[in-house]
């Protein structure tokens, strides 16, 4: 699928306990809400029930007459998919294969925006380019006396606009990854043999990194299925509904309908899975053992005159992506009221006083949210680390299937998914609905197949020999993973954690069904309070939950120098 | 060694019989799947330096692997120091740490988390020793491989023979019963192999601690072993010592495996306990005595292996009846210490090992000697 770090198991051999035991758990928190988001879809009775009291296929003739969610969110996600690729290739090429000036500040820079996250990404364009009101237009009416409006963000073009700025770090992070993986004496062979620049680049780096930017395009395409904040931000004043909006506005109606819901649910599934087989199929047998686990030092071209054009596109994008949405958001925070003004002397930080202080509902989610970073990156590494040991450190058979189940996640929309899950807590006969709880486990099994991509990077580096000669010398399996594997794990379990702590901080999707009045976070909480106006505190809000995650991204540059791995 | 007779080495002969120390018996063990030891068994004496030779894929380091406890065998059994430490039979699997054993890895496997001091006393603070004495050890095998000013640098900012000095004194800090070593000189650099294989033989002769050395390179199994085990697609091809093996290979895969042999081959004119007799092309070869009949090439013909260092080339015909013949030289490459010939003889061609101190022109003709007792007559390989 996506990812894959084991080959296809060629001899049966029997499936161990531990594998067993995580299938069983995989299956119950990946299959079961599947198994009740699939049975909702056909369901014709009562739209209320969990478990479908009468099947047929009437969802799906009513999902007919809105056929038009389907297709915004296809239009949306495969144009910001395609952008946002495009985007990251360049960006990547500049910063990993041309002699730039301060590459490594621009590279942390770049990848800045994916932590801050799409919500916040949206309301700072929002207040940037909206028709009416937004700073660009305001400047351009002040310097031209026009009155017509030169960028309109709540269009069609401005949410893929956004979409695209704010995943473009991962596709970056990604594609870098695998420039920096590629052995360069393959381009340099090219080179001697006569071929020019752009021949090398045709015939040789872009098919070596073709399976990369094919796996970042698929993952910003499905990620960009299940994107809410933007569209809900962006798409709300000009009546645009895609997927994830129209199943929020279906669960919130007077009665919520969750049958067509789960209907555009199962609907945008299968055009997930749909893109996941187009993209297995085209890497068939071109899985480059070139691109191996080594990083290199690539020769960086001299790009001479053409360096200021470069460093002009990088610098554009850290513009649009991180410096213009921050800064408009931080000013926004000191206003008094939601008309912006920038004179100083108006400035308030009563803002900052009413959100942390105040006003118990933001109180209370600042506070949860942390102890949900918290915990979501502890149980979620643990979970991860313990998923990569079995699958790469453990005999028998089942290790496969373990490993594509916990990437499963990964192939579903994260709003889609996050309202299957919903199910699943309500399913469950734990009376969970409505704690913070609940929360834990949606974010740790959304997360986890990030989880177990950055943790099994980090073990099957690891030499086994390193392990094996504790063993021989008298270190029993618990001494030798106390005193050897996990101290030489650390760094990378940290980097984990501290990742997952930064995305479960900000995250919307997978909590805006789960959260509630008891249990309050951040990511809803600042889009119920963007829903009910007061955009200053709205601001002071994000600019909170943007400090709490600078703080995690200096954490993650302390412990690792080579940033966020993915 | 032109001057050296077959079977005259009587001080290797002259060894005492060792207590067996490691038994491997009837073991069998796959290596991703695919068998990679097919049922094999052989005995370790104590203190005995014995080396498992073969080409990558032969089931050498599997079998090592089991011994260690790093792998799991299908069906077999081992015992070490009389002990039972795995038997299919019996269900019988002693962990790795509880052998007594340790290992050189062929990535040396330094803990770039620790230092010096710290990777080589680990397998004595696993066994739970005094603080005083750990110190005391490890201080003394630093000694011995000449790392003690490393002791509490941090292992990351070694070259790669000083990590392979720090892991041979994190092997014999904990006293181990025996000292498996994976290819351990296969990362180093040709000078300092040669080197440390010197380095190693004396550590050797000092511990006196049994060896199980695991190499394709046959230079370090005959510089470093009392025995050796030559290894093929999981079976054992030959059991020796180094220059038995050497001299009188059993098959074709031995005498092109270990050194540089002609094959000569040939239909048998007559076979006697006194030896054999093989028509190669126009030449009657008369070769070294075999008691049982070879098995002979898809062709029905018997071959026997020459070293190249064996034959002798003279301007005038020596003396004894057999196996002179007159030839040509065809082609001559100097290496400096050595020099190669290519020969033109009633044979075919034949490639012959000679020295600088008497050349031989291309175009030259000369007389060549290949002593009875330098023919030997080996197996054909099965495929």
């Amino acid at each position: 699928m996506l990812f894959r770090s084991l080959a296809r198991p060629t001899r049966r051999e029997p499936i161990s306990l531990p594998s067993l035991v995580l299938l069983g758990v995989l299956l119950l928190v990946i299959g079961y809400p599947l198994l009740l988001l699939a049975g909702m879809a056909f369901n014709v009775g009562d739209a209320q029930a969990l478990v479908p009291t009468q099947l047929g296929f009437a969802n799906f003739v009513r999902l007919l007459r809105h056929l038009e969610w389907v297709r915004n969110t296809l239009l949306v996600s495969a144009a910001g998919s395609v952008i946002g690729t495009a985007l990251a290739v360049v960006l990547a090429w500049i910063l990993y294969r041309t002699s730039v000036p301060g590459r490594a500040l621009l590279e942390l820079l770049v990848t800045i925006p994916y932590p801050i996250g799409p919500l916040v990404g949206a309301l700072a364009w929002s207040e940037l380019a909206s028709p009416r009101g937004g700073l660009i237009n305001s400047l351009f009416h002040a310097l031209t006396g026009s009155h017509a409006s030169l960028v309109n963000v709540y269009s069609v073009p401005g949410i893929v606009f956004v979409m695209a700025l704010f995943e473009t770090p991962v596709a970056f992070l990604m594609i870098g990854a695998a420039m920096r993986r590629m052995d360069p004496t393959l381009e340099e062979c090219s080179a001697v043999m006569g071929a020019g620049r752009l021949a090398t680049a045709l015939r040789v780096t872009v098919p070596l990194m073709a399976p990369a930017i094919l796996s970042a395009w698929l993952f910003l395409f499905i990620s960009m299925m299940g994107a809410f904040a933007i569209p809900t931000i962006l798409g709300a004043n000009s009546r645009f509904y895609v997927a994830t909006t129209a199943i929020y506005m279906l669960f919130e109606g007077y009665p919520p309908q969750y049958p067509l819901a789960a209907a555009v649910g199962l609907v945008l599934i299968v055009f997930a899975a749909a893109a996941v087989w187009f993209y297995t199929r085209a890497l068939r047998g071109k899985s480059y053992a070139v691109v191996g686990g080594r990083t290199y030092k690539p020769r960086l071209i001299d790009m001479g005159r053409w360096t200021p054009v470069l460093l002009a596109v990088v610098y554009a994008y850290i513009l649009v992506a991180l410096v213009l949405p921050l800064g408009t958001l931080v000013i926004a925070s000191l206003q008094r009221n939601s008309n912006l003004t920038f004179s100083a002397a108006s400035w308030t930080l009563h803002n900052y006083r009413y959100v942390l202080f105040e006003f118990p509902t933001t109180r209370q989610a600042v506070v949860n949210s942390l102890l949900l970073g918290v915990g979501t990156g502890t149980a979620g590494t643990a979970l991860a680390f313990i998923l990569a040991w079995v699958i790469h450190r453990s005999r028998g058979s089942g290790r496969f299937a373990l490993e594509q189940l916990a990437m499963l996640p990964q192939s579903l929309p994260r709003l889609i998914f996050a309202a299957a899950l919903l199910w699943m807590i309500l399913a469950l006969p734990l009376k969970l609905y409505g704690t913070l709880f609940a929360v834990l486990i949606a974010y740790i099994i959304v997360f986890l197949p990030l989880a177990y991509r950055s943790i099994t990077g980090v073990v099957v580096q690891l030499d086994r020999s390193l392990e094996e000669a504790g063993r021989v010398l008298g270190g029993s399996w618990l001494a030798v993973m106390r005193t050897i594997t996990l101290p030489l794990l650390s760094p990378g379990l940290l980097a984990a954690w501290v990742l997952l702590f930064m995305i479960s901080v900000r995250e919307v999707s997978a909590s805006i069904f789960l959260a509630g009045p008891g249990a309050q976070v951040l990511g809803p909480a600042i889009f119920n309070f963007w829903d009910s106006g007061g955009l200053p505190q709205v601001s002071a809000l994000v600019v909170v939950q943007t400090i709490i995650i600078f703080a995690a991204l200096i954490v993650i540059r302390a412990v690792s120098k080579k940033g966020v791995a993915l | 060694m032109l001057m050296h007779e077959a079977g005259a080495d009587t001080k290797e002969d002259s060894m005492p019989e060792r207590r067996v120390f490691i038994r491997v018996t009837n073991l069998e063990a796959s290596y991703h799947g695919k068998p990679a030891v097919r049922g094999i068994s052989f005995d370790v004496g104590e203190g005995e330096q014995l080396s498992l030779l073969g080409p990558s894929g032969c089931g050498k380091t599997t079998t090592l692997r089991c011994i260690a406890g790093l792998e799991k065998p299908t069906a077999g059994e081992i015992a070490i120091d009389g002990r039972i430490v795995y038997s299919a039979e019996h269900n019988i699997d002693v962990p790795s740490e509880r052998r007594m054993l340790s290992m050189v890895f062929q990535s040396y496997a330094i803990w770039p988390h620790m230092t010096v001091f710290e990777n080589v006393a680990y397998g004595l603070r696993v066994r739970r020793t005094h603080a005083e004495a750990v110190r005391a050890r490890v201080t003394e095998v630093l000694r011995m491989v000449g790392m003690e000013s490393y002791i509490d640098q941090p292992a990351t900012n070694l070259s790669g023979g000083q990590q392979q000095r720090v892991a041979l004194a994190r092997s014999y800090a904990s006293l181990p019963k025996a000292l498996l070593l994976d290819e351990p000189l296969s990362n180093l650099d040709a000078r300092l192999r040669v080197h440390m294989r010197q380095e190693l033989k004396r550590l050797q002769r000092e511990s006196r601690i049994t060896n199980l050395y695991v190499t394709h390179d046959q230079e370090e199994a005959m510089a470093l072993s009392d025995r050796i085990i030559v290894m093929r697609d999981g079976l054992i091809e030959q059991v020796g010592r180094p220059l038995e093996i050497y001299d009188t290979p059993r098959s074709r895969f031995v005498a092109d495996f270990i050194g540089a042999a002609n094959i000569l081959a040939g239909h048998a004119l007559e076979h006697r306990p006194s030896g054999a007799t093989l028509s190669v092309g126009g030449a009657r070869l008369a070769c070294a005595p075999r008691e049982d009949m070879p098995i002979p090439d898809a062709d029905g013909n018997y071959l026997a292996a020459v070293r190249t260092v064996y034959p002798e080339l003279r301007r005038e015909r020596g003396d004894g009846a057999d196996n002179w013949w007159p030839g040509t030289v065809r082609e001559r490459i100097l290496l400096g210490d050595i020099v190669n010939y290519v020969l033109e003889w009633p044979g075919g061609t034949l490639r012959v090992h000679g020295f600088p101190h008497t050349l031989f022109c291309e175009g030259e003709s000369v007389w060549v000697h290949i002593p009875a007792g330098r023919a030997i007559l080996i197996d054909a390989d099965g495929d």
